[in-house]
């Protein structure tokens, strides 16, 4: 149990950090306001359908500045929607045949567990800067669902340790590439899913992030899939997220109250 | 049982979008070729994770009652779209619309929910952004 909690505890505080931060682009982006009284924190009405207009507003030491709530910027359905012109994914045998015998109930994600990278759950995320002013040690990307966790992206200049367990999430790193955040991701549990179709991955799975703010309302993810233990050749896709102005994080317990995968029937590529 | 068949044609545009908009395959729970209009009691409504969810005993012609289960989007997205846990309430009269389960179980997806007023609630809910 002790374990089990400890993440917890980090939420809560990663949850004081974000409110901080949260004002602070309150101050700088006046349309990404805090709730109405009663809300529940679903969002500010007045403001939820609005979409900022103009370039990406930048932090004080230059830099884009990611921070907002966002939904979307990886695949849900199928990977191979976000395949970029020229690229193909080709399964190795093996992978090919795991993918074919799987059962869209066995999906992680239908069954509360976390969707790993690149995949993103149908729901909104916050990025948060730590420390909210100068260079940043640390991001945050505080997903609400499909379960209430985050990514841990380290930007202090560290190397990937030589001893990483397989997580979930794997070991992340990230730097600046002119305005585009490059995230490099390793140490990949083979457990989750890339999509709703069961595309696979091995723990060899390496993932290149490559996120531009395009505009104040529109985050590109240009995503590079390396991974020889389940593909013949690296490929990339790439998916945008969509600013959710005037949207807080809400609470979402996936398991809760989960009924749907005793009812789940057929394949993964149904 | 006061079961109506809908066209399968006005599902498709729905059942098109459904697929990314939950944490789970939309089509690998639900048949949109069997579509299903009940109306009933409300008996108990949760506002739960994943999806919250609505029971209804529905009368049968032969007299007995089933006991429906409606699912719907998550609590976060109703509560974005203007809805909240009072908009449903036990005793209320619903005609729903929705989708019937693979399993066979008696369980949907509501696609609309309308009071017996005609006032709509959870209108979309199980389609849109966030299910």
């Amino acid at each position: 149990m002790r374990a089990s909690r400890s993440p917890y505890r980090l939420c809560v505080t990663l949850a004081a950090l974000c409110a901080l931060s949260f004002e602070a682009l309150a101050q700088q982006t006046p349309v990404a306001a805090t709730s109405p009284a009663g809300s529940g924190g679903a969002s500010n009405p007045a403001l939820a359908g609005q979409k900022p207009k103009g370039p990406a507003p930048r932090l004080p030491n230059g830099k884009p500045d990611l921070s907002g709530v966002w939904v979307g910027g990886g695949p849900v359905g199928n990977i191979k929607d976000g395949l970029l012109p020229g690229q193909e994914i080709v399964l190795l045998p093996e992978a090919e045949k795991l993918m074919k015998g799987r059962m869209a109930a066995d999906d992680p994600e239908a069954r509360c567990l976390p969707t790993g990278v690149p995949r993103v759950a149908p729901y909104p995320w916050r990025v948060l800067q730590t420390p909210s002013y100068g260079e940043p040690t640390h991001l945050f990307f505080l997903f609400e669902g499909n379960i209430h966790s985050y990514r841990q992206i380290f930007m202090d200049g560290r190397a990937h340790p030589d001893d990483l367990e397989p997580t979930w999430y794997g070991h992340s790193i990230g730097h600046w590439e002119g305005d585009t955040l490059v995230i490099e991701t390793v140490g990949f549990n083979d457990r989750f899913w890339f999509d709703f179709v069961g595309h696979p991955h091995s723990t060899q799975l390496k993932t290149i992030e490559r996120y531009t703010r395009k505009d104040a309302a529109t985050l590109e993810n240009v995503i590079t899939i390396i991974d020889p233990g389940a593909y013949a050749k690296p490929f990339t896709v790439k998916f945008n997220a969509t600013l959710r102005p005037g949207w807080d994080l809400m609470e979402y317990i996936c398991n809760e109250n989960n009924q749907d995968v005793e009812h789940i029937r057929g394949p993964a590529g149904l | 049982m006061k079961i109506r068949m809908n066209s399968l044609l006005a599902c498709v545009p729905l059942v098109a979008a459904a697929p990314a908009f939950a944490h789970h395959s939309f089509a690998a729970e639900y048949d949109a070729a069997k579509p299903v209009t009940l109306t009933g009691t409300v008996t108990k409504v949760e506002w739960t994770n994943p999806h919250a969810r609505f029971y209804i005993n529905v009368k049968n012609d032969d007299g007995t009652t089933t006991n429906w289960n409606f699912e719907l989007a998550s609590p976060n997205y109703l509560k974005r779209a203007g809805w909240s846990s009072a908009s449903l309430k036990q005793g209320d009269v619903v005609t729903v619309e929705g989708s019937l389960a693979r399993s066979g179980a008696n369980m949907a997806n509501a696609r609309a929910v309308t009071l017996a007023d005609g006032h709509k609630v959870f209108a979309r809910a199980a389609t849109d952004n966030g299910g």
